[in-house]
């Protein structure tokens, strides 16, 4: 299931939850291939919006959402948007939408405040552009309400936010009927973020979510599984190799998976000492290739899903393991390197750097192996560092 | 006393049953942390080690006054297990969970702000006063008596630290992990504050790393002046841009939370910066030299 890679919605699957709950959305259709667009774009009628399925942002500036006004014309852009590759990203279908006049754009979202440790409701009268942007360009029409993490939403709350951004009379009431829905799907879907940007103001008065974001906390997925379910999700594309392997490394439970364009794989079981490590090894002149980190509740199963991940990355010359555990234990992580060179016994050189909880008793399990040990990590970059093609 | 927790504070574990909960307080007790009650709800009764067992807080409380909590609940469940110990008068909780849900992190925080209980955490390595207590999962025997904080957001990067110190001949007063955010009940600011007026600290050590706004906050704290030398060390200027590097808090988004933007705050409020844990020890020379 691709919603379950980043649990960040793509466009089509958040707009139809924003439908699902009264949120009035544009039609459009989900297309995969340019005649399907072309064929749908014909059933609706021109203008269309043509808007790639990806979950990088800027997709407007790369050239990602174009427009027709003439259905022949819908192939071609089709076409050329599912050819696109965005940092890596292949859009893996289109909407195309009937494009709506709009008398005006606004922007509306329900996000979390860490500093203020507060769910916040964000407006802007000034929408269409990034919220970044807009703050920057326009910071007084960006408002805020915060709410109360202990009580929680109120009605009241939205017609205020309304009122703040210069709403009146029957448009206060329309727009605070957006903000209690998008606030009952923040909270019943334990979102990081939902985002409405624009909401378009409409000749009868109506608004309409033009382009939406819904990002689900992916802490919270043992709870909204069900809802999870009944978002439709795309057939996964095995040609875009990078997504896939991501998928799977979800899939094994390894906590951070990441791909650069070096040669050199890093498996870490802290986030502080990953980062770290990818810092000294950029700074010895290496170049990571696929980056793992394991948590602190790893197993010997973990880490060698972990390597086997780094290994099928491809282009890896080198691996270097830093593991200094407080819960992790180093004879369980030392009997999941050996099973893993034992199982899938490769050239690839495998560095590890041992360190912490239990480890007198790992560092004797690998020796035991033949397996090269250090328990300075400077030594052990300096050693991949040495070994050149 | 350390800042936190000394040999005598008397300790409740949450969560003690659990697989880690019970390795860890075996560890824990070894080291020499006073651990005077555990609690696992449907347990009561029973003993972990010479540990006594409740089933609720209230009765751990009420038979044997523990002044701090150390919960290995898991994450679904942290935040009920965390608020217990807040509604007891538990002074600090230290929530190990990994895998808090936003909203549960949310409200322990802000929970325990309102009632002037200090949570560590979530997704934290906890607290290490090295030679007397250890309220926490840190592998001990890289720590070592001393007169230097720390205080890291990553757990492995405070052991990495303290290792390279210890090496070195610069043991630690006090070790504390903020956890992985991007939610925290306890920051830097308040561990500057604590080590300010600790006489059993001449030097302040800041592990920091890239996202959230922890290191800004800290550095508007350091530059109104502080009267001891703080080194710090940020990681994650190579992390590619909008990925969580392993921690939920570490993220560059909208091009804000870089470590390159974290140095430079920090440099300016006055800190000596570290690239490797390993320069640490050098700046500390040069730091507790030039105070004097």
């Amino acid at each position: 299931m691709l919603v379950n890679l980043l649990m960040k919605l793509y466009e089509f699957q958040a707009k139809s939850i924003l439908r699902k709950r009264g949120i009035r959305v544009p039609n459009g259709r989900i297309a995969r291939t340019p005649e399907e667009a072309s064929e749908f774009a014909e059933e609706m009628g021109t203008p269309v919006a043509i808007k790639a399925q990806v979950l990088s942002g800027g997709r407007g500036l790369a050239g990602a959402v174009r427009f027709s006004h003439d259905v022949r014309d819908v192939a071609s852009v089709a076409s050329s948007i599912l050819e696109m590759n965005m940092g890596g990203e292949r859009p893996t279908a289109v909407i195309v939408e009937r494009k709506m006049s709009l008398v005006k754009e606004y922007y509306c979202a329900v996000t979390w405040d860490y500093q203020r440790t507060c769910p916040v409701l964000i407006a802007s009268s000034a929408g269409g552009m990034d919220i970044e942007t807009i703050a920057r360009n326009r910071p007084l029409e960006v408002v805020q309400v915060r709410l109360d993490p202990h009580l929680g939403y109120s009605q009241y709350m939205g017609r205020e936010l309304a009122a703040k951004i210069g709403l009146e009379c029957d448009k206060i009431i329309k727009f605070a009927g957006v903000v209690n829905r998008l606030c009952s799907i923040f909270f019943e879907y334990d979102a990081e973020l939902v985002e409405v940007n624009p909401l378009g103001l409409l000749n009868n008065g109506d608004f309409v979510a033009v382009d939406a974001k819904l990002n689900i906390d992916d802490k919270s997925l043992f709870r909204q599984s069900d809802r999870i379910k009944e978002i439709q999700v795309l057939p996964l594309d095995r040609n875009d190799g990078r997504t896939y392997r991501r998928l799977r490394a979800k899939e094994f439970g390894i906590p951070t998976y990441i791909e650069m364009d070096g040669d050199i794989g890093i498996v870490a079981d802290g986030a502080g000492t990953g980062m770290l490590t990818l810092d000294l090894v950029r700074d010895a002149g290496g170049n990571v290739r696929a980056y793992c980190e394991l948590g602190g509740e790893a197993t010997a199963e973990l880490i060698g899903k972990a390597l086997l991940t780094i290994v099928n990355a491809g282009n890896v010359r080198i691996v270097l393991v830093n593991l200094i555990g407080g819960l992790n234990r180093m004879d369980e992580m030392a009997v999941g390197i050996v099973d893993y060179v034992t199982e899938y016994p490769t050239k690839i050189p495998i560095v590890v750097r041992m360190a912490g909880t239990q480890e007198d008793e790992g560092r004797r399990i690998l020796a035991k192996k033949g397996l090269q040990y250090f328990d300075n990590l400077y030594d052990a970059i300096q050693r991949v560092a040495s070994i050149k093609e | 006393m350390a800042i936190l927790i000394d040999k005598d504070t008397k300790a409740l574990v949450q969560g003690i049953t659990g697989k880690i909960g019970s390795y860890q307080t075996q560890l824990m007790v070894e080291y020499g942390t006073n651990v005077v009650a555990g609690v696992t709800p449907g347990k009561g009764g029973q003993r972990s080690g010479r540990v006594p067992i409740f089933d609720t807080v209230a009765q751990a409380v009420d038979k044997t006054h523990p002044e701090v909590s150390i919960c290995f609940v898991p994450g679904p469940y942290a935040c009920d297990a965390v608020t217990e110990s807040i509604a007891y008068g538990l002074r600090l909780v230290v929530a190990v969970a990994e895998a808090v849900p936003l909203a549960d992190a949310v409200k322990m925080v802000s929970l325990a702000s309102k009632r002037g209980t200090y949570v560590l955490g979530p997704d934290t390595s906890g607290l290490i006063s090295p030679g007397k207590s250890k309220l926490g999962v840190q592998p001990d025997r890289l720590f070592s008596e001393g007169r230097i904080g720390i205080v890291s957001r990553s757990g492995a990067l405070s052991y990495e630290t303290a290792k390279t110190l210890t090496q070195t001949g610069f043991g630690q007063s006090t070790v504390i992990g903020l956890g992985g955010g991007p939610v925290w009940g306890f920051t830097y600011r308040n561990a500057l504050e604590l080590f300010r007026n600790d006489d059993d600290t001449d030097a302040v050590i800041l592990l920091g790393e890239i996202g959230g706004y922890l290191e800004e906050e800290a550095a508007d704290y350091l530059e109104k002046g502080y009267p001891k030398p703080v080194v710090a060390l940020v990681v994650g200027k190579s992390a590619p841009l909008g990925q969580k590097m392993g921690h939920a808090g570490a993220i560059i988004q909208n091009g804000k939370g870089s470590a390159q933007d974290k140095i430079r705050k920090l440099r300016e409020a006055g800190a000596l910066i570290a690239s490797a844990p390993r320069e640490i020890p050098v700046l500390l020379k040069e730091g507790v030299r030039g105070s004097r």
